[in-house]
Formats: C-alpha cells, structure tokens, sequence
C-alpha cells in the first residue's frame, strides 16, 4: 500500500539523529573540515548505536540523511568503521568472522589507474598463500585500520569474475601507507593511498570468490549508494533551510529577498528536488530491502544531480556571503560533489539502467558492463 | 510505515484499465485528435470505465458506484480513494489524455458539491449521473481576465427575490458545453476580495446561461473546451452551493474553489506522467527496434542515457504525486504538496515528451507516430489547474514565514 509515514521507532530514530546532528556535528563543522572527527565524538556516536548494523535499509536511510543534514563530512566519516565492518562481515566465512571481528577495517577498493573491468593489483600465487602487488586510492581511513580489505585481480584471471579479497592486517611487511589525498570537499573524511609491494597474505586471509563475491558486492554497492544518496538528501535539506532562513532575513530594496519572485521560486525548486530525491532514497531502500537492487542505481543519479542543483542554488541566493566561508553553504556545494562520487559515476549509472531498460548490457567501446563496474571512487 | 507497493486491489485496477487504455483508447487517439472530437458511441463504452476511473467521486449514498475500488479503507480505515484515482488517471492518460477529460461524470464540478453541497443538492446533481445517456458536471472558475489569480474574479451575482443573478463569462471550461450542470463562482463584490466569493452549480438551460466559442487549441484537440456566458442568469436559489449560511464565515466560496485543488493537482501530475510515459515506452520501443543496430555505438549511448534520465524523473514525479495523495487520503492539509507535485510533474514530463520527440528524430514529428501528439498535448499540463508559476508562487507563501506581496 502507497504509505509515506513513518512507524512510531523510525520516529524515534529520527528525533535522535536529528538532534545529535544538531548539537554534536553542524557546531563543529568547521572543526571537522580541518582536524577531521575526533576519537570522542566517535565514542558518543557508537554510544548512540546509530552505527545500525542490523536495522532495515528503510531506516538506515533516515539516519543518515539527518547525519548528512548536520555534517555531510561527519557523517561519511563516522559511518566509515561501519561500512568496513559490515563489508568484511558480507564476504567472511564463519572462522574468518570470528578471528577478525570487531577490529576497525578500511576498504581499499578503488585505483587510479583500474582498467574498466576489473583491478591493476594483482594477487600472485605463492605458497601458502598470496602476494599482493599495486596501489589502491581513496581509501578512507588508510593504513590506520587494523584491517585492510584489499581487492584485486587474480593473475591470469580477466575481469570481474576473476577478482579476489584479500584481509591484510596492519603490520603487513608488505604494505604501506601513501600520500592521504587533498580533497575539494568532504575533508573531514581522511582517505589514503596504499602501497602494496609483495604484500604476504595467508590462504585463510582470503574472503569469499567466484560469483558469490559479485553478487555480495552487487548488494554491498547498491546499500552504500542508497545510504548515500540518502547522504545527498541531507546535505540538499541542510542547503535549502538555510538559504530559506538567511534570504528571509537579508533585505534589499527595502524587503527581504526571499519575496522576489525569482528568489521565492528558485526557493520553492529547491523544496521540491528535497522531497522528490528523498522518495526516490525511500523507494530504492523499500526495494533493496526486498532484494530489488535496480532502483538503487536510479536513486542515486537522481539524487546526486538534485543535491548538487540545490546546493548551488544555495550558494546562488546567498550571493557574495554564500562564497565566503563564514556560512557553510559553500561547503556544501563541494561536499555535494566529493558525495557523488561515492556512487557510481551517473554516466555509467545510465548506461547500466538504459541496459536494464532495453534488454541487454550497453556496449562501449566492447566492453560490457555488469553493474560490480559501477564501482565508486571512494569505499 | 514506507510503502510503495501498491495493494493486489490496486495492481488489478491498473491492469485492467491500462488494458482497457491500450486496445480500447489508444486505437481512436490520433483520429479523436484530427477530428476535434471523440464519437458519442465511444463515450457510451466510456461511461462504463468510469466505476473504476473515478470511482468514488460520485459518493455510493448518492447513487455512485459505492463499494467501488475507490471507497476501499487501508487497515486505520482511511480511504483510498486519492491513490486509487492516480493510479487509473495515470494508465488512462497514457491510452489518451483528451479521452480521459472526457469521461461522463462529474469531473472537476464533483468535489466542490462533494465538499460544500447540501445533502439536497448532493442528491439532485449526483442523481443526473444515475439517469441513462451521457451526463457530464463541469467546473467554471477561470474567466477572460482572471484564471491564476482565482480572487480576482469579476463574474457578479446579486440576489433577487428567490434568485441570483449572474452577469458574466468564464473560459476555458473543460466539457463545459455539453455539460449537464456547472460549478460557476461569482462574487457579490469584487472589492471584498476572497470574501465575496459564491459557488452555484448552473444548470445547462437556464435562462441567460449559453455556451459561446469552443476553443481550438495546440493539444488535448479532442477535449472540449468551452467559454461559458451568463448574461442576466437567474439561478434559483437553491442552486447556491451550501446554502447561504456557508458563506457567513467569509471565505467559504473562495475555499470551495480552492479544495478542488488539493486532489485535483495530483491527479493532475499524475496524468501528466501517464502521457510522458506513454512517449517514452513509446519512443523505448522505437529505439530498441531501430537504433540498436544501426548506428553507431556512441550515438546510440547517448539516447540510452537521455531515456534512463526519463525514466528516474518520471519515477520520482509519480512518487510526489502519490505522497500528495497519500496525504489528501489520510485528511491531512496538503496545498502545498499539491502544488509541488503537479509543479514538478508537470516540468517533468514535458521534459521527457521534448525528449522522446528529440530522440526519435524526424520520425518524432510524424502524426502517426504519436510523439508529435503527445509533445503537443503535454504542454497544457504546465498551464491548466495553475500554472508552474502559479503553482510555485502557492509553494513560496506555505514555505516563508510571512506572505509575501509579490
């Protein structure tokens, strides 16, 4: 039945978040931007068990447009353990659960120079296990972890099917931390290089394989881009509110601008983009909670492209102040972007939605696409 | 609880007018639009489709369709009713949209006598829809010189004995002139603003009351769009709408006017979709059996994407339009809602009519293939029930703090 209201515990959840954005993270988000989020404020958010790692996506998706909503950075940046906890959870035998869990893990999954299907590290069969070879990028929390999720391609295996995860905990002889990158936006969020030079794992440091792995990623990818256009959402409200309050307060021409017609109604586009990307976060979560990865992909790419229209109109109406970095709404017009690129590039997300549309898998430049291609830059 | 699946109920009443939309409706569109008119006969069949198009908006204790899928309670016992109509608007609408504002019924008039009329007139002008034949209400608000501005309105009415008398014209009136019975505001005084509005139903024959020219327009050809003149119309009284104690309060007329909106403009969304998405399984189809293999690949990208971009904004507008309508069911206030869902809808399916026509090249221009029509006929989803202005102007007042003077 078409229902848009909440239950009475998402209620709950809500007001929760919602306030620990408002007290814990929009204050400090200038703090975060330059020094990142501090170990304490990490210890109040786990305290809050908003880390939620066994709640419906339907939910999920609630908190983390209100995180968003506070901080987009702080947002990314505590759910960030999480995300790797819940990754390494998805592809871990039971034995492997058991020697790794609870130790923080950072996924290194994205390269600069990845070719389009598939990975330049390569896993090399040694004996008793393998040796890792290249370097991952943007990977968030770098060599910090105690844990590093590696992904790369078996030698001699082509393409998706023949990639592998491997575990490679800190210490590795092999491995080593790069340059931590210097970002437009989502500062608060430290993301790495890591260098891998014959990195020794152990067979039993090896996850999941075959097909099963992409069918887990598939699942693990369309999660992550729901959460974070759920992400989008947040940051587009935080845009829209505040360049709503401040265009009621400035006045010219002897009223506030927010009662020029072109202001109002640029105003009124951007309520609409909120709400209308925030359905589309909601249908893809009801859905994927069913096991309907497809709309997951649409959500995204809208939600993408309404965050960033919002949060440059929000810039737009605060004019010359909406530049300065005494209001945060220019943060947010580069945050909107360093977000997009969480979820699948919206080129490829077409692509790959077009070919769910027609029947087949889009061709370019003979390569077919399966949807693990759609990977993001960050993890 | 987030929901958007819709009930087995539901799904069937989709099905069976998307059928109906599809070997029924859409067979006559394009000669329903050359010849300005859909054939009598056809609207016999059509009279028929309207238990389940509009089900509920003639209510089951004035003799409509009661118990229909409309009237269907969720758990909480709340009504349907709003979600159920754009679900059948939308498949309607995308068999032909001329075809759909033409269903016999009470169209636009139904909810300003569902919501103000007396028990008395409930029943006198729901009863015409019980009698054999084709029997259309319409609703007449717009006039030469105020359609947005809806306060603004200069048709007068003064009283007379046990009469009203109206002087002035309206304009266009969807069905207006065949219809059985108007909805016609009219203000006592035109400096009280909001306050000095009326609302009469006028019934056709009524003396003084004529249709004038019926309007040859860009789209919708099919539907009727009649301009409507009341010179000296003496209305009996009773034919005022909710009797003349409802208008003690002030503003009622006006509110009257305005209530119709609050499910009208969804449903108006929602029909606008039905047409964007007819033009993009349309042009989806075209593409799959001409385009895939013969160009070239990078071209051929591109219209993939454009129609993956369709697809979403239109999946996103019918999501505004439903949570619109979700909260017209559960009786909570929703103008501004209203306002944003057909706003967006409206953008949002021109933009993939533009699209579709675009995509299919020279072929997108041909009358036979269909874009070209509902190119044309989508245009009017930007402008009638308030246009994307008039709609963002409702949006802005709801969302500032103080009303702004604009």
């Amino acid at each position: 039945m078409i229902s848009f209201g909440l239950e009475e515990d998402q209620q709950i959840i809500q007001e929760t978040v919602r306030k620990f954005a408002a007290e814990e993270l929009r204050p400090k988000m200038r703090a975060f931007e330059k020094s990142g989020v501090p170990d304490g404020l990490r210890k109040k958010f786990d305290e809050t068990g908003l880390g939620l790692d066994d709640v419906a996506l339907a939910t999920a998706v609630l908190v983390h447009e209100e995180l968003a909503y506070g901080d987009p950075g702080a947002a990314v940046a505590l759910s960030a353990p999480y995300d790797g906890n819940r990754a390494l959870v998805a592809l871990a035998d039971d034995a492997q659960r058991a020697r790794f869990a609870g130790k923080t893990t950072a996924i290194a999954w994205s390269e600069r120079k990845a070719p389009l299907d598939g990975f330049s590290t390569i896993a090399k069969r040694v004996d008793g296990g393998w040796a890792l070879t290249g370097r991952k990028a943007f990977v968030v929390g770098g060599a910090a972890a105690e844990l590093q999720l590696v992904f790369a391609q078996l030698e001699g295996a082509q393409g998706w099917d023949g990639i592998g995860a491997f575990v490679v905990e800190r210490g590795n002889a092999g491995l080593r931390a790069g340059d931590k990158h210097a970002l437009l936006g989502l500062e608060a969020v430290a993301a790495y290089e890591l260098v891998l030079e014959s990195c020794k794992v152990a067979d039993s440091h090896r996850l999941l394989g075959g097909a099963e792995l992409g069918k887990r990623l598939e699942e693990m990818f369309a999660r992550s881009w729901v959460i974070n256009a759920a992400r989008q959402v947040g940051l587009a409200r935080a845009s829209y509110e505040f360049a709503l309050e401040y265009t009621q307060e400035r006045k010219a021409f002897g009223k506030p601008v927010a009662h020029f017609q072109s202001i109002a109604f640029t105003l009124a586009d951007m309520a609409m983009d909120v709400d209308a990307a925030r359905w589309m976060v909601w249908r893809a979560a009801t859905q994927l909670d069913k096991g309907n990865l497809a709309p997951a992909v649409a959500a995204a790419a809208h939600a993408n492209e309404a965050a960033w229209r919002v949060a440059d109109n929000g810039v737009q109406l605060l004019g010359g102040a909406g530049y300065v970095k005494d209001y945060p709404v220019e943060k947010w017009l580069r945050d909107t972007k360093a977000l997009a690129l969480f979820a699948p590039p919206s080129e490829i997300a077409e692509l790959v939605a077009a070919g769910f549309e027609l029947g087949h898998h889009v061709s370019g430049e003979g390569h077919s696409l399966p949807s693990t291609a759609m990977q993001p830059f960050f993890t | 609880m987030i929901d958007f699946e819709l009930t087995p109920q539901q799904a069937q009443v989709k099905e069976m007018v998307h059928q109906f939309a599809k070997h029924v409706v859409r067979p006559i569109s394009l000669q329903a639009d050359k010849d300005h008119r859909i054939p009598d006969d056809f609207m016999l069949r059509l009279s028929n489709m309207r238990a389940m198009m509009q089900a509920g908006e003639v209510p089951a204790e004035y003799g409509g369709e009661g118990g229909g899928a409309g009237e269907a309670k969720d758990k909480k016992g709340k009504s349907q009713k709003n979600r159920f109509s754009l679900i059948g608007g939308e498949e309607m609408a995308w068999g032909d949209i001329s075809v759909l504002l033409s269903l016999p019924g009470p169209g636009l008039g139904g909810p300003p006598v569902q919501f103000t009329g007396t028990p008395e007139q409930k029943q006198r002008f729901f009863g015409v829809f019980k009698q054999p034949g084709l029997h259309w209400g319409a609703y007449g608000l717009t006039e030469p010189g105020a359609g947005s501005d809806v306060a603004g309105i200069r048709t007068a009415c003064k009283k007379d004995g046990k009469h009203w008398v109206i002087n002035g014209r309206k304009c266009f009136i969807t069905n207006g002139g065949r219809a059985d019975w108007v909805v016609v505001f009219a203000t006592v005084d035109a400096t009280k603003g909001r306050a000095g509005h009326r609302a009469f139903v006028v019934e056709r024959g009524t003396p003084g009351f004529s249709c004038g020219k019926i309007e040859d327009k860009m789209g919708i050809c099919a539907s009727e769009t009649a301009e409507l003149v009341l010179e000296d119309c003496r209305v009996p009284e009773e034919n005022l709408l909710g009797g003349e104690a409802h208008y003690e309060r002030g503003k009622e007329g006006f509110m009257a006017a305005m209530k119709t909106f609050d499910s009208s403009r969804p449903m108006v969304g929602a029909l606008g979709i039905g047409i964007a998405r007819a033009a993009w399984d349309y042009t989806r189809d075209f593409v799959k059996e001409n385009y895939v293999l013969a160009r070239p690949i990078p071209r051929y990208a591109q219209l993939a994407d454009t129609l993956a971009k369709g697809k979403r904004l239109l999946d996103a507008a019918r999501l505004m339009c439903w949570r619109a309508a979700w909260m017209a069911d559960e009786g909570v206030p929703n103008a501004k809602e209203a306002s944003m869902a057909k706003a967006y809808a409206a953008r949002a399916a021109m933009q993939v009519c533009r699209d579709c026509v675009q995509i299919m090249g020279a072929h997108g221009l041909e009358q036979h293939q269909f874009v070209e029509k509902w190119y044309r006929d989508i245009k009017v989803f930007d402008i009638f029930e308030g246009t994307g202005q008039i709609q963002r102007i409702v949006i802005s007042k709801r969302i500032l703090r103080e009303a702004p003077s604009f």
